[in-house]
């Protein structure tokens, strides 16, 4: 395992802030070092006050290996990806929305649904193939990450980032990170789909 | 110069946004208003549908053309009508004119393009034995592209007049000759200065914008969620009218006459199986063709083919492709008003979103299977070395 330090310093993240024109607003995870305690998920839950059901960002556990051959040594880990939106360049969902209620904006690259226009009718969630997009079912609406728009745009951190205590998320402009990522020679990927080519803007760091 | 004609000028035709596909589904390809307006930049698509600007010359074709009556001019159809009606002299045939035509017409529109179907068998309904159209050779016109329009309302109606057990020929096409156009140039020696006309013209800009400006106030505080907005269905004026019409038509026997839907603001609508009781056709139907019912536990749709306009917007807006239209239409639906049930099935509700669903897989609906399915899944692949999409 590498000797971890963050990546993304503060100057970058100003940097980000300050770039004019049309630019693309991500986070960056590191999942070598993410330590699955959720608090990602309970901060996005505390900041955007969302229901019971209604999860904008979820950690999946993922477990692999196995002890089940005594002869060898048991070799078990278990891996956790925060799955948040991905905040696409090319949004299925904006595609699937009969209403024109979800929308990507050119400034900052974050995909919103307007609550106003939402009609309730799931299309979104079914054409995700992350499955960003949730039902708040008293609302009777669609509602998804927004990347703490009402945060971003005074200047601040998302909450998830801000709260992370292994400070393995980051936010950034997508190429102020690909710029950093290649000047420390570590590699990223996002979670592309197959048969959905969707774009998709969050970047990850994997164990080698 | 642009902003303040453009300020000033309110288009003499109004859109009702509620009945336009455009504003209901922003999928919706409609482009029936623009496709036959004979002004450049008259008709722009907005956000909100469709805004007419201020260049409108009140030609109303494109009221003669939305499918759905969401553009409403000035004169309305059934007052258009009643003008019409007071000039039938029953048995004898009635001939309405464009301006430009020459010839011994009843009743003169500025272009026939205005006409629709209902006003077109207006006549007959009053006991007028034929209706000629006075057209004359429409290419040179200045408000040539609307001129398909008229043609295709002409061919509808013949259709219609057939459906109601008529011979077709009873509404025909007659060429008349173009009338000589006349010149108007201002006289040189008119009264006033061009001084005075803009002094007029300014106090008048004055007067409009102050009484224009407690009007604008109100509007914008009382703007309506678009999601209330899509929940209440409109009647459609210009289909209601047409219904009456074939409704009061004297000796009419409804034939079984079966047309191409293709073009024509009529349609018949079918449901797969695919269907997933999402409801969201019923919700953005601008006409209300189709209408939900549910009782004792099952999801049933039903459409009334008289009213459908065929805007397909229910078909654009599936996203199950469940809504299909089909390529013909039979125009008798039109005199027997029976509605039919498309799809009828089990409605359960969902454990996690207790929203209703149809079909009996598993208690959760499938929307809330395949989110959480689908994050598992794609999170698990990526982590083993698969969907892996490299940016550095």
């Amino acid at each position: 395992m590498s000797e971890y330090s963050p990546v993304i310093p503060r100057e970058a993240v100003d940097r980000s802030f300050a770039k004019q024109g049309p630019k693309q607003y991500t986070l960056w995870v590191d999942i070598e070092h993410c330590i699955g305690c959720n608090a990602c998920t309970m901060a996005c839950k505390a900041e955007n006050n969302t229901p019971i059901g209604v999860d904008y960002n979820r950690v999946i556990e993922i477990e692999e290996g196995d002890f089940r051959d005594p002869r060898k040594a048991p070799n078990v880990g278990v891996t956790f990806v925060p799955m948040p939106c991905m905040h696409c360049g090319r949004p299925a969902c904006q595609a699937a929305c009969p209403v024109g209620a979800i929308t990507k904006r050119k400034q900052d690259g974050i995909v919103l649904i307007n609550k106003d226009k939402c009609i309730g009718c799931r299309y979104c969630a079914w054409a995700c193939p992350y499955g960003a997009p949730q039902f708040n079912a008293e609302a009777k609406i669609m509602e998804k990450c927004t990347l703490c728009v009402h945060r971003v745009e005074k200047g601040q951190l998302p909450a998830c980032v801000n709260t992370c205590p292994a400070k393995v998320r980051f936010f950034g402009e997508l190429n102020e990170i690909t710029v950093l990522m290649r000047e420390k020679r570590a590699r990223s990927f996002s979670i592309s789909v197959a048969g959905a080519d969707t774009k998709p803007s969050v970047q990850y760091t994997i164990p080698r | 110069m642009d902003n303040i004609v453009e300020i000033q000028c309110e288009p003499p035709v109004r859109v009702e946004n509620e009945l336009c596909s455009r504003f209901r589904c922003t999928k919706s390809q409609c482009a029936a208003c623009a496709a036959v307006c004979p002004v450049p930049r008259a008709v722009r698509f907005v956000e909100q549908g469709v805004e007419i600007t201020g260049a409108c010359i009140a030609c109303d074709a494109c009221a003669s053309a939305c499918p759905n009556g969401a553009i409403q001019p000035a004169e309305s159809d059934r007052r258009l009508a009643e003008r019409m009606r007071e000039r039938v002299r029953p048995p004898a045939g009635f001939r309405i004119g464009c301006e430009r035509a020459e010839g011994p017409a009843d009743f003169v529109v500025p272009c026939l393009s205005r006409l629709t179907e209902a006003v077109l068998l207006e006549p007959i309904r009053c006991g007028a034995e034929r209706v000629e159209l006075l057209a004359p050779d429409c290419s040179g016109c200045q408000l040539e592209r609307a001129a398909p329009q008229w043609g295709m309302v002409l061919n509808l109606a013949r259709a219609l007049c057939e459906s109601a057990g008529f011979d077709a020929d009873r509404i025909v096409r007659t060429d008349a000759p173009r009338r000589k156009r006349e010149m108007t140039r201002i006289p040189l020696s008119a009264p006033g200065s061009r001084r005075a006309m803009f002094r007029a013209f300014a106090k008048w800009t004055a007067k409009t914008a102050a009484a224009a400006m407690p009007d604008a106030a109100p509007e914008q505080t009382a703007a309506e969620a678009f999601r209330a907005i899509v929940q209440r269905h409109p009647e459609n004026p210009k289909r209601s009218h047409l219904l009456e019409v074939l409704q009061s038509l004297p000796g009419a026997e409804a034939q079984p006459t079966v047309v191409p839907a293709a073009g024509k603001p009529f349609a018949h609508l079918e449901v797969t199986p695919g269907c997933a009781g999402c409801n969201v056709c019923e919700t953005l139907c601008p006409v209300g063709a189709l209408r939900r019912r549910g009782e004792n536990g099952t999801f049933a749709l039903d459409f009334d083919p008289a009213l459908c306009t065929g805007c397909r917007v229910c078909e654009v807006a599936c996203f199950h492709k469940a809504v299909r239209v089909r390529e013909t239409v039979d125009l008798s639906v039109l005199f027997e008003r029976q509605s039919a049930t498309l799809i009828s099935a089990t409605r359960r509700t969902c454990r996690a979103c207790h929203e209703t669903f149809l079909g009996d897989a598993s208690e959760f609906c499938p929307s809330c299977l395949v989110s959480g399915d689908r994050r598992d899944a794609i999170a698990r692949r990526f982590f083993l070395g698969g969907n892996r999409g490299d940016w550095s």
